[in-house]
């Protein structure tokens, strides 16, 4: 149950929060604080509280991301898959949801300084990223067999990802588009709709006569659009919005249509 | 957790986890705790030359009396500044060492991939985002504060600078998890602590003292966004709006001491590891040598000497000076055992039985480019906390002199040096090829040389009273550029530091040609061509998926290579 490493940080931050609670008590703190962090009374002497209760924490934290996540434990992996031999090969399987994780928290950190719905995006794919990454751990331990495990995680997680993906690529090219064509000129809309019509049609026909796209020019093309996507977003920060030369409504007598500013 | 089926054979069934990465798709979702640590290394490199060019750009404007010239303005030169010094340690050391211990440490300890290797991929990816953001912004108006006010743009490119710092931390600390875990839960069978690789042992060190620290910036950086944005609301407010250095000063305790140490704790376990290997010997005192690691990594913990906690004179409090006092005590130990390791007879006084492992012995293997690395990279750590020391001596009142800066330049450039001496070292298990000796000896050569320049001349001008420059903009009463006692001199210190700058650019460079020449050369590497006595040296090179073909068998001592070897200097 609980792991050498638990064990080893566990008694070391429970040292140090205890060594801090009577650091504090002996260097002038009062009544409950060193026990309540200060909240009823004083701690004492804040560098040296501080220190100790920061570093008892730390320790006490690790303790607990120890047990938790038992797959650093090869004494617990192999009791946990009813084998004597410790693995020799790592069970984590290859996955592409840490690099669009990354991704997604980098645009959340963009986003707080660009624009809330860029940041809610950013959020929004770090929601569906911890859901893959848990499915993705669950399944890797489901059984022994890599290729089980695969087929199982498809099984349960295919009718929700395949609808949900296609829908995002929708809603993602419609939001697209419709932003390229604000910013054009009417004439240039035109081109940007004929040449955005083309494109999808192109692409359709593509994927319909291979059965197979190659895994690295799909790779690559994602990357580039996500480095793309942040790359523009970090122009967009730095070179500010464009200004607005709204239309200036004459003065006019009362009841008196211009026509300007329409 | 639910078993759905019989478990079969592990070994068998569990080889089939990890296929052979090949093409961008891999390289998008590997696993492979060596293919992480290479994206790291790769990242760490070129953040080392665009360092080290900023940096000769720097001291040559420092090199005249005015010093924005260059860079058309003094809060242009300011960006560029906090730049170099943040760059250096968030963008440059921290990542070389995260990168070679992603590689090293999981084949050192005997395990078969590091802990959580996806959130060491996600870490990585997310380092680069962070990294690429911090730089873009900064070239682009933004950077730690603005001296001459915050505007609407600016305000928001400063922002952007603040989130791609905070991201880099966040990687850093990502990655800190996975190493550090991997050194305490992922041990061979026999590996106690006092047995575990000293490079291992640092970065667990390291880590460790990461992992305290770092949140803290983390939170000052909150804390600056906060009033960066909202405005000066509270009492507390640091006046960033109005403009100021005040970003830089809330974390320039991150480039100073004591904390900058913290970020060369691995140079005593690349040093640790790679003695006895140039010895043809056991680690002479490798318990003494652990607890010196461990005594540095203490005093190097440095998120309380900030203005945040301490007011503005946290360099006068007492805690601070005997850090500062102490810090070169384990650095001068460790030297010393290593010294012992390689001029001494072994440990039990006996030459070892194990000598004949295979590599350079003697005078050649201290020439060897991780020979020279090693000792060069300790001895300039050993400076720079020696220089730390001076600093922190109250009646010489250093404290907001260039010695400051050449602490950070001293211990930097060690950990730098170190990095490069591992990468050498351990380029066999890294890129399963040997790297030149000759480029890479004179790539050491250069950044040691030029480091000692480089340092050698703040050292010197701090005592002629030269104020340094995040000092001189601190407060807006002191004068942005200070007479000092003998300005020919100074001016003189400045050109030599100048020339230590372009010599560090140059082994920069020289690193790349030498990879450059190691990507053309092909033919098989041995698995351990330089007599290494750790569990890493057990393994093909390059090491295959899982890193050993059998388990590791039970360790016995810190040196398992030399325990399988008989008195005869056969493999037993």
């Amino acid at each position: 149950m609980f792991t050498t490493g638990f064990k080893f940080f566990f008694g070391i931050g429970m040292a140090l929060a205890t060594g801090a609670v009577f650091y504090g008590y002996t260097t002038g703190g009062n009544h409950m604080g060193p026990l309540s962090m200060g909240w009823k009374g004083g701690i004492g002497e804040h560098l040296g509280y501080s220190l100790l209760l920061g570093l008892g924490v730390t320790a006490m934290t690790v303790a607990l991301f120890l047990v938790f996540f038992r797959d650093a434990d090869p004494a617990a992996q192999a009791h946990y898959m009813g084998v004597e031999q410790i693995p020799t090969n790592s069970l984590v399987t290859a996955s592409f949801w840490p690099v669009v994780g990354a991704f997604a928290v980098g645009t959340m950190a963009i986003g707080l300084v660009l624009h809330t719905a860029v940041f809610v995006t950013g959020l929004v794919v770090c929601g569906v990223v911890a859901i893959e990454w848990l499915m993705d751990g669950w399944a890797d331990r489901a059984t022994g067999d890599p290729e089980a495990n695969r087929a199982l995680r498809n099984r349960v997680m295919a009718p929700i990802e395949i609808p949900a993906l296609g829908a995002a690529i929708v809603a993602l090219g419609v939001l697209a588009t419709s932003r390229i064509l604000l910013a054009t000129s009417k004439l240039g809309s035109v081109v940007v709709a004929g040449v955005v019509s083309v494109l999808i049609l192109g692409i359709a026909v593509l994927f319909a006569r291979k059965t197979r796209i190659n895994k690295n020019i799909l790779a690559g093309s994602v990357l580039l659009l996500a480095v793309a996507v942040l790359v523009g977003g970090i122009v967009a920060t730095v070179t500010g919005e464009r200004d607005f030369h709204p239309h200036e409504v004459h003065d006019a007598p009362h009841g008196t249509d211009t026509g300007e500013g329409h | 957790m639910t078993m759905t089926d019989s478990p079969p054979a592990a070994n068998t069934a569990l080889a089939a986890a990890s296929p052979r990465v090949v093409g961008l798709f891999d390289a998008l979702t590997t696993t492979d705790h060596k293919r992480i640590g290479r994206l790291w290394i790769r990242s760490g490199l070129l953040g080392l030359l665009a360092a080290t060019l900023v940096g000769v750009v720097l001291t040559i404007e420092n090199s005249n009396s005015s010093p924005d010239d260059v860079f058309g303005g003094i809060n242009n030169y300011f960006q560029y500044f906090s730049l170099y010094r943040f760059g250096l340690v968030l963008l440059v050391v921290a990542p070389l060492f995260v990168g070679l211990a992603t590689v090293v440490v999981p084949m050192q300890v005997g395990a078969t991939n590091i802990a959580f290797p996806r959130a060491a991929h996600g870490a990585v990816w997310l380092f680069m985002i962070g990294a690429g953001t911090t730089v873009v912004s900064v070239v682009s108006g933004g950077g730690w504060g603005a001296l001459d006010g915050v505007t609407g743009a600016e305000q928001d490119a400063i922002a952007l600078t603040l989130a791609g710092t905070g991201l880099v931390i966040v990687s850093l600390l990502a990655a800190s998890v996975c190493v550090a875990t991997t050194v305490v839960s992922l041990r061979t069978s026999g590996m106690n602590l006092m047995r575990v690789p000293l490079f291992a042992w640092s970065m667990l060190v390291a880590a460790g003292v990461w992992l305290l620290t770092l949140p803290v910036a983390l939170s000052n950086l909150v804390l600056v966004y906060f009033d960066l944005r909202g405005g000066p609301r509270t009492p507390e407010s640091f006046g960033i709006a109005e403009g100021s250095n005040a970003i830089y000063s809330q974390i320039g305790w991150l480039v100073e001491q004591p904390q900058i140490y913290a970020f060369a704790i691995p140079v005593l376990g690349v040093l640790g590891t790679i003695a006895p290997v140039v010895a043809k010997r056991r680690h002479a005192q490798h318990v003494i040598a652990v607890a010196l690691i461990g005594l540095f990594g203490l005093l190097s913990v440095g998120g309380w000497s900030q203005p945040w906690f301490q007011g503005d004179n946290y360099d006068e409090k007492f805690v601070f000076i005997v850090f500062g006092l102490f810090a070169a005590i384990p650095v001068l130990g460790s030297i010393g055992a290593a010294a012992d390791t390689i001029v001494g007879r072994g440990s039990d006084g006996d030459p070892d039985p194990g000598a004949d492992v295979g590599g350079e012995r003697g005078l050649a293997g201290l020439l060897s480019v991780y020979g020279l690395g090693a000792i060069g990279a300790a001895l300039l750590l050993l400076a720079g906390t020696v220089a730390g020391l001076a600093r922190v001596i109250q009646p010489w009142d250093l404290g907001d002199r260039t010695t400051v800066t050449s602490v950070m330049n001293l211990v930097l450039f060690s950990a730098a040096a170190a990095a490069i001496a591992g990468i050498w070292f351990w380029a066999p298990k890294i890129g399963g090829r040997e790297l030149p000796v000759s480029t890479g000896r004179l790539a050491m050569l250069d950044v040691v040389a030029g480091a000692v320049l480089l340092g050698g001349a703040d050292f010197v001008n701090g005592f002629l009273e030269t104020p340094a420059f995040g000092y001189q903009v601190a407060g807006s009463s002191a004068p942005l550029v200070a007479e000092p006692s003998n300005q020919g001199f100074v001016e003189a210190m400045n050109v030599v530091g100048a020339i230590g700058a372009v010599l560090i650019a140059l082994g920069a460079l020289a690193v790349f040609a030498a990879m450059a020449k190691a990507m053309r050369s092909s033919g098989a590497v041995d698995d351990n061509p330089y007599g290494g006595q750790t569990l890493e040296w057990t393994t093909s090179s390059p090491p295959p998926p899982g890193n050993f073909s059998e388990p590791p068998g039970r360790v016995v001592s810190e040196a398992p290579l030399l325990d399988t070897v008989n008195e005869n200097g056969e493999e037993a």
